[in-house]
């Protein structure tokens, strides 16, 4: 076993162990840091794909700024600091039942079925190449402009929302 | 001696496969990095108290050790015999998580900083050296939350808010200045960015396109994001609202602030590194090899710091809100001047 | 807010009802540092009376000697000879000095200015040096006494008082680089905690608070005492009634007492520094209100005497307790972050407050 392949697995039990941490445990804010931890657990996975640019990007993006807004929604809402969450009902047996129902179905087909795999090992994608994709030629220079100008229209939109009516 | 040798010859030793030793060196540079940065803390607070002592017309420390050389020793050993208090109703294991999220962002930075010329000066030059630094300082900010959160004080609470807006307000006039460099030196990786400046005084990119102002911004925008004066309102005697860190003693106290001392050489490392010509001595040629870089280096570094420091000295402390108009109405609208200007200048530059 | 804090200038409380960051009411909470001056004033003669005026307002302990001692003056009718009365300005003009440098350098760190502190504190040691060769104290002098002044200079002094006048002003003008033309420093003081003109005559307020407010009212030239109508000096008054302009009245005030300072030191006749006095002081029954112009404003002291050699009544005006009054209409409306701002605009001693 190569040192590629235990760093996988190694990663693998941190995001699926942190994951299952955000579902499970019963303190939001603790939810909200194994986030983080899953985030950071993923972009080792980036990493390890020889995709450092993406790596990088969703370390920024996501344990950086996903998480902190989490964090600020749980914090500036009165009710939910400090109190005990219950995070399964009546319904959690039958859901988890029906979550390994389809874990298993998904396996089964995925373990059966034989993916065209290309011929190279992995393409190291490098940061010039995602730069041209997006702002080269003939590539996705529209719709990387349309996904600006809908984030800017959130942002306004949660300006607008948040100077509240009186201004 | 490079470390790859003493990594093989550990390796052989204990009798670990080849392949480990690639291992053992990265475990070795950390270790290089963190007795380094553990170093820089310690000369670093005693320069701060001495040369604040002189602009203010007083001595600093004097008693502690010849010239109270051994003053950050003794501070150190007195918090680490402080009481270890957490506030009772406080969530204990987000209360310690805090500070490490703290301390480990500025520690890894120090991966990519370019001390000298060559693959050995650097721990590792990762092609997107500096992405990579943007990216690390934002874990900051949930450090930043979860500490004034743990506290279980609302003031700390609030504290810790308002240090997280301003961390996070700030990351964007710097990672925009930090686009000036990227684009003149065509790559995101640190040696290369030192690499484009080697032609002397006047091909550093502090001088290049627009002169002084994405250095300028940089800074600044680097000042808000370690909580320096005159952008440290969360951590000095706030007013009414508390820091985030007010319910923090002994060690865990620490913690904050060895990351900020080491955020603050790291800033201006990077700086230098962007702006100044790394480790390139001003004149092309002279004295541009070998240790005399890591000289250059920390020249210039240091230089930083001090300007740094004299800016603690002499600045009084910005409101909140003034704080924010300043990040969000000018500093993001210079950062974005910059990079037009410096995007065209490469852009009619390159035969455009 | 208090009275443990490092930003209230003593043990000041202030309880704040807040709106988030804005100010919805405020009450200050005073009576931390009542020592009971009043009263204790009234257990002693008139001449045991003096070393406790100079605990009134601690940093200006001068004034508050000139206060007691022409009230006790004014009940005996008793005249002052010449000398005395120019050391007495002399003192009192070098002791405001002093007040406004503390006040400057504290005003700078309240906002995070940590330099200019110790630059004030520097200057001031010079004066607390002089103050400590004409008396022997550096801050509570009693050196002011019915009658004249407890001893006159020693050869010399006049002439270091001389030399500190010439030191002082490139010093002011480095403090003034360091805050006054400060961008950071004027954004935090601009147009922050306005007090129009008619407010400041509402409240009673004095000193440069009120003259920082547009209206030029000056003890010194409205009813001069002492040698003050020999005395050619203006007033320093602002116009926007703001943090900013109280700061700006403070440092413009220094540069007139440096004036006056020189002046007395050129008219200074030669004499005795003190009038014959009776060992006991029963002056007859009376009352008088004297008044003077202390670095904070009118202090004064409403004396009754019932022919015994203990005052009947000691009352005293406190211009920090006037001042400080307005804080309850001032705060409302503000941020936190202004509190603290506007709170060292007005420059309360605690001991003045509580008295």
């Amino acid at each position: 076993m190569d040192w590629h392949t235990c760093s996988f697995y190694v990663l693998s039990v941190m995001i699926l162990g942190s994951a299952l941490m955000v579902v499970s445990l019963r303190n939001i804010v603790h939810c909200a840091l194994f986030l983080a931890f899953t985030f950071m657990g993923v972009a080792g996975v980036f990493a390890l794909l020889h995709a450092e640019f993406l790596a990088a990007v969703q370390v920024l993006i996501y344990v950086g700024a996903i998480t902190v807004l989490i964090l600020f929604a749980v914090m500036l809402t009165q009710k939910t600091i400090g109190i005990s969450l219950k995070q399964t009902n009546r319904l959690a047996p039958l859901a988890v039942l029906s979550a390994v129902t389809f874990l298993c179905m998904i396996a089964v087909i995925a373990l059966n079925t034989t993916f065209p795999t290309s011929g190279q090992h992995t393409v190291a994608v490098s940061t010039q190449t995602i730069g041209s994709a997006i702002l080269g030629n003939g590539s996705y220079v529209v719709p990387f402009e349309v996904a600006s100008i809908l984030l800017l229209a959130a942002m306004v939109g949660a300006i607008v929302i948040a100077r509240g009516q009186d201004n | 001696m490079t470390l790859t040798g003493i990594a093989e010859f550990i390796a052989s030793f204990f009798g670990l496969p080849g392949s480990s030793s690639v291992w053992i060196v990265a475990v070795l540079a950390a270790a290089i990095l963190l007795g380094f940065m553990l170093l820089t803390v310690l000369i670093l607070i005693y320069v701060l108290r001495k040369l604040l002592g002189k602009i203010q017309a007083r001595l600093g420390p004097t008693r502690t050790g010849p010239k109270g050389i051994f003053q950050t020793a003794a501070d150190a050993l007195k918090l680490l015999i402080k009481e270890d208090t957490i506030p009772v109703k406080a969530d204990r294991r987000v209360f310690i998580v805090a500070p490490i999220l703290v301390f480990v962002p500025a520690y890894l930075v120090y991966v990519v900083v370019p001390f000298g010329e060559g693959n050995h000066f650097i721990a590792k030059d990762l092609n997107i050296g500096l992405l990579y630094i943007v990216a690390v300082s934002s874990i900051n900010v949930i450090g930043v939350v979860l500490a004034g959160w743990a506290s279980e004080n609302k003031y700390s609470l609030l504290g810790g808010m308002r240090s997280a807006a301003q961390l996070i307000s700030y990351e964007v006039p710097q990672a925009l200045a930090v686009l000036g460099p990227v684009m003149l030196a065509e790559s995101l990786s640190m040696q290369d960015i030192v690499k484009a400046q080697g032609e002397g005084l006047f091909s550093w990119f502090i001088f290049r396109s627009l002169p002084l102002l994405g250095f300028i911004v940089f800074l600044v925008a680097s000042m808000a994001e370690i909580n320096h004066v005159p952008f440290d309102l969360p951590e000095g005697e706030s007013e009414l609202v508390a820091g985030f860190n007010v319910e923090y003693s002994g060690m865990r106290f620490a913690f904050f602030m060895l990351a900020e001392f080491a955020a603050s050489f790291t800033i201006c490392a990077i700086a230098a590194t962007l702006f100044l010509g790394g480790w390139h001595s001003p004149i092309r040629g002279f004295l541009d090899n070998g240790w005399w870089t890591v000289f250059w280096f920390f020249l210039k570094s240091s230089a930083l710091v001090c300007l740094l420091m004299w800016i603690r000295a002499t600045y009084p402390r910005v409101r909140v809100d003034q704080l924010m108009e300043f990040g969000w109405k000018l500093m993001i609208p210079l950062a974005l001047f910059n990079v037009l200007v410096v995007g065209l200048y490469v852009a009619l530059g390159k035969g455009g | 807010m208090g009275p443990q804090h490092p930003s209230t200038h003593g043990v000041l409380r202030v309880i704040l009802k807040l709106d988030g960051e804005w100010i919805v009411e405020a009450h200050p909470d005073i009576g931390y540092l009542h020592r009971s001056f009043e009263k204790m004033g009234e257990l002693r003669t008139y001449t045991n009376g003096l070393p406790l005026t100079d605990r009134w307002d601690y940093l200006c302990a001068m004034t508050n000697n000139l206060v007691y001692s022409m009230a006790v003056e004014q009940l005996l009718e008793v005249e002052v000879p010449e000398r005395a009365q120019y050391l007495r300005v002399i003192v009192c003009e070098l002791n405001r000095i002093a007040s406004h440098l503390v006040f400057i350098g504290t005003y700078g760190l309240d906002l995070g200015a940590q330099t200019p502190f110790l630059y004030c504190f520097r200057d001031r040691e010079r004066i607390l040096h002089i103050f400590e060769e004409i008396c022997g104290a550096r801050l509570t002098y009693s050196y002011i006494y019915p009658g004249g002044v407890s001893g006159d200079a020693l050869p010399g002094w006049l002439e270091k008082v001389d030399a500190f006048l010439d030191y002082l002003p490139p010093m002011m003008r480095e403090i003034d680089q360091l805050l006054t033309g400060n961008e950071i420093f004027i954004l935090r003081t601009r147009n922050i905690g306005l007090i129009s003109p008619e407010q400041a005559i509402d409240w009673s307020l004095s000193g440069p608070m009120l003259r920082a407010s547009n209206v030029n009212f000056d003890l010194r030239k409205e009813s001069p005492y002492q040698v003050y109508d020999r005395l050619d000096f203006s007033v320093a008054v602002a116009e926007q009634g703001d943090c900013l302009a109280r700061y700006h009245v403070r440092v413009a005030e220094i540069g007139e007492s440096i004036k006056m300072v020189k002046q007395c030191l050129a008219q200074i006749p030669d004499g005795p520094t003190r009038a014959k006095l009776p060992k006991t002081i029963k002056p007859p029954a009376g009352e008088v209100y004297a008044r003077v112009d202390t670095p904070r404003g009118e202090l004064g002291v409403y004396m009754i005497s019932d022919g015994t050699d203990k005052p009947y009544r000691q009352k005293i005006r406190g211009p920090a307790f006037v001042n400080l009054s307005i804080l309850s209409e001032l705060l409302p409306g503000w941020k936190i972050a202004d509190a603290v701002s506007i709170l060292g605009s007005i420059d309360v001693v605690m001991g003045e407050v509580d008295r």
